[in-house]
């Protein structure tokens, strides 16, 4: 029996909880939610990372999908709303294959039942607007984390790829995350400055997770979690779900991109530019300069590492399918997830240890964060505090 | 409304036949309506008597905004600071009250979804705090269950069209967040001039999902569309008759009359402005309603906590009984007034859900968007 074998086994007993894929985003960006132009019942690899097929072939028994809006439009939550709602008609549309889930109980039940657990999180602090009444409003409706903030800082936490603000939680940041813990809602750390999750994870008093984040100490990438962060999580008990982004986990890949974006700022272009010009300066780049490959290794080197800070334990998977161009060669699409698990069977895990990082971590932290929030509720109201209230 | 068999875009589903869906299951009235009341009696013991039975569903409340200015307040004990609480619902024996949810004025769809969003948190978290007396509903159905466990059932609607932000997804998301009845007033798609095509795919996408439309304060032409197009009853959450009094919300006979042969229901709001200052000019109101309307198109609208003066002896919740006995001196019969006080509102709510049952059949949920639609 190959390794590949074995990993499909054993993902048949104790299947992938991914922490977070972009399929919601895709469709709002490619067919403005026409979901019969996007049937992810049938074969999009044309199109998207991710349909039902292959999130079978792939052995994925519960997706975080992600409700994420961009954070520079004035109003980002009736963005959100139809982006919850997207992901509400998907499982309408497809109640054979998803099954909607609000608790760790509830993806226990689907994966008895051999569906596909369907959670949401919501990627960005910008999507409450700065109100806790907004906040209960998605959990709500069905949204169970909460990234703190996306690539840009909000008012009260701050983002890993922007200038430092507030200098990591503000009060209110703080406020936050205890209300998020009085719901039952994770607190998703990917994304975030180290100072804000420091922050957090002081102020937390239930586990956390990254969503889709690695080892920083494998690729220097402000991005991905730093060893003490990573040292934290046996005591808070939370899990950092390894991503696959090429340009977080590679550090030729990091290099590759600091360079094109030098070069497109050299040429007078914002780095991001995707005009005609742009882009054909991009391409004139990587012509010249073949983009850094990632492989499963790579992947495989980051949970090797956090492994052996964090703890066997504390370990998920968050590919971040549908959120990035690009994927490491044999992880490049939903239905590869087996190829990592025989890369670790082959490095030596047992299966005990990969059911944890499959399944078993991420569903326990769910449930952990419900039982803070029924003994949290037992003794604290709604927190009515505003942003005006405890930052002036 | 068209009749649900009725149906105004047959293109839209080729190759399947129609198969008409009885109005009899639809409707379910009183056949056989047994009297609770002794028509000997003073008309306030008859009036508490029809009560019991048949309690008030009150159309129209600003219970939550009015509590946002109170640092401390208790529902349940009794709150004089303002015109409901457990206390008084239960003397006037209100059955069931819908909350409006109200918008800042400043909020010309900038913000307006995210402050709905506040407001119905706010509203589910007043409900959750006085569960000994409330109880929140979403369909008939709850409105029954809450009223079976003796609790007063909370409806929450109205919202101002702004809180939908111009989109059909967050109309489905704020019904899933139990939002029932929206007002289409203060859109770009549904105006002075009527409904924009975009209106009209609101309105079938309310339908679709089983919100209800509120038309007091919508113009004239969008009234018009609106009956035409809904397949649901709709209502009007605070409209007295013009004939009686003239007030911009108030509704001129000849569309009382349109509302009763669409099954609307038009519920006269208890406040001096729209229906007048006593007792007696509120039942002139409803006299009038029910006659050019008809008894099924009639409702009560308290609109307690909304700032506005109420006539005398309405001053608050515990004195709907005084109405209807007023009704009931009038002569009244019992079977009118048990449709006015609880029965045309559960009728509205239930053929709601049967028209949303039997749309989902027919339609997905619309991906139109208003720049689609009115460009």
């Amino acid at each position: 029996m190959t390794s590949l074998d074995q990993a499909r086994e054993l993902l048949r007993e104790f299947p992938v909880v991914d922490g977070h894929n972009d399929l919601p985003w895709a469709l709002r960006e490619q067919v403005r939610y026409d979901l019969g132009a996007r049937d992810i019942a049938g074969d999009q690899s044309a199109h998207l990372h991710t349909d039902l097929p292959r999130l079978r072939a792939g052995g994925v028994g519960a997706q975080f999908w992600s409700v994420y809006v961009r954070a520079d439009q004035p109003d980002p939550v009736p963005a959100t709303l139809e982006q919850i709602d997207c992901v509400r008609q998907l499982l309408a549309r497809h109640p054979r294959e998803l099954a909607p889930a609000l608790t760790a109980a509830d993806m226990e039940a689907a994966r008895g039942q051999g569906r596909i657990a369907s959670l949401m999180g919501a990627e960005g602090g910008h999507s409450i607007a700065d109100s806790l009444g907004t906040l209960r409003g998605l959990y709500d409706l069905g949204v169970r984390y909460l990234t703190l903030t996306h690539n840009f800082n909000v008012a009260w936490a701050d983002s890993a790829t922007d200038e430092p603000g507030v200098g990591g939680l503000s009060a209110f940041g703080r406020e936050v995350v205890r209300e998020m813990n009085r719901l039952g809602m994770l607190v998703d750390l990917s994304h975030v400055a180290a100072t804000t999750m420091r922050d957090a994870l002081d102020a937390t008093s239930a586990p956390v997770i990254f969503s889709h984040s690695s080892a920083r100490a494998v690729c220097d990438h402000p991005r991905n979690i730093p060893d003490d962060v990573l040292e934290r999580l046996p005591a808070n008990g939370g899990v950092a779900m390894v991503t696959f982004v090429p340009k977080f986990v590679l550090q030729a890949a990091v290099d590759w991109t600091a360079a094109a974006d030098e070069n497109m700022r050299a040429h007078g272009l914002h780095h991001l530019d995707t005009t005609a010009e742009g882009m054909r300066i991009h391409r004139a780049f990587e012509e010249a300069h073949p983009r850094p490959v990632a492989t499963v290794s790579t992947v495989a080197d980051h949970l090797d590492h956090m492994r052996e800070v964090a703890g066997i334990d504390h370990l998920g998977i968050g590919g971040d399918y549908d959120g990035t161009a690009f994927t490491p060669d044999g992880l490049n699409d939903v239905s590869t997830y087996p190829n990592l698990i025989a890369e670790l069977l082959d490095r030596g895990w047992s299966k005990a240890d990969l059911a944890k990082l499959t399944w078993k971590n991420a569903v326990r932290v769910l449930g952990a964060a419900e039982d803070v929030a029924r003994h949290l509720q037992e003794t604290r109201a709604p927190s009515n505090a505003t942003l005006a209230s405890l930052d002036t | 409304m068209a009749d649900l068999q009725d149906d105004l875009h047959p293109a839209a589903e080729v190759g399947r036949i129609d198969e008409p869906y009885p109005r009899e299951a639809v409707i379910v009235t009183p056949e056989t309506y047994e009297p609770v009341s002794d028509p000997d009696a003073e008309p306030l013991t008859r009036a508490h008597a029809v009560l019991a039975a048949h309690p008030v569903a009150d159309g129209y409340s600003g219970l939550p905004w009015a509590l946002r200015r109170l640092p401390w307040y208790d529902l349940d004990l009794g709150e004089s600071a303002v015109d409901a609480d457990v206390p008084r619902l239960r003397k006037g024996q209100v059955g069931a009250v819908f909350w409006s949810l109200h918008l800042p004025e400043a909020d010309d769809g900038g913000r307006a979804v995210g402050a709905t969003l506040e407001q119905l948190d706010l509203a589910k978290a007043v409900v959750a705090a006085h569960d000994e007396g409330l109880r929140p509903a979403r369909s008939a159905g709850e409105v029954a269950d809450a009223r079976n466990c003796g609790r007063v059932a909370v409806l929450f609607g109205p919202a101002g069209a702004a809180a939908l932000g111009d989109s059909l997804g967050v109309l489905r998301s704020l019904h899933t967040l139990g939002l029932r009845v929206l007002t289409l007033t203060g859109a770009s798609w549904a105006g002075a001039a009527g409904l924009t095509r975009f209106g009209e795919e609101v309105v079938r996408e309310m339908n679709r999902v089983g919100m209800i439309a509120n038309l007091s304060y919508a113009s004239a032409p969008v009234i018009r569309r609106v009956l035409a197009v809904s397949k649901a009853p709709v209502l009007f959450s605070r409209s007295a008759a013009r004939a009686l009094r003239p007030h911009p919300a108030n509704l001129p006979d000849e569309l009382l009359a349109d509302v009763g042969r669409a099954k609307g229901l038009c519920m006269v709001p208890l406040t001096a402005e729209q229906s007048g200052p006593t007792v007696r000019d509120v039942a002139d109101h409803l006299d009038h309603v029910r006659t050019v309307a008809g008894p099924e198109c009639v409702g009560l609208s308290g609109t307690y906590d909304t700032g506005g003066a109420h006539p005398q002896e309405l001053a608050d919740t515990s004195c709907y009984p005084r109405l209807i006995a007023e009704l009931l001196g009038r002569g009244w019969d019992e079977t009118e007034v048990a449709l006015l006080t609880w029965g045309n509102v559960q009728r509205v709510l239930r053929e709601a859900h049967f028209t949303a049952h039997v749309a989902q059949q027919r339609r997905p949920p619309s991906t139109a968007t208003i720049e689609d639609l009115d460009g």
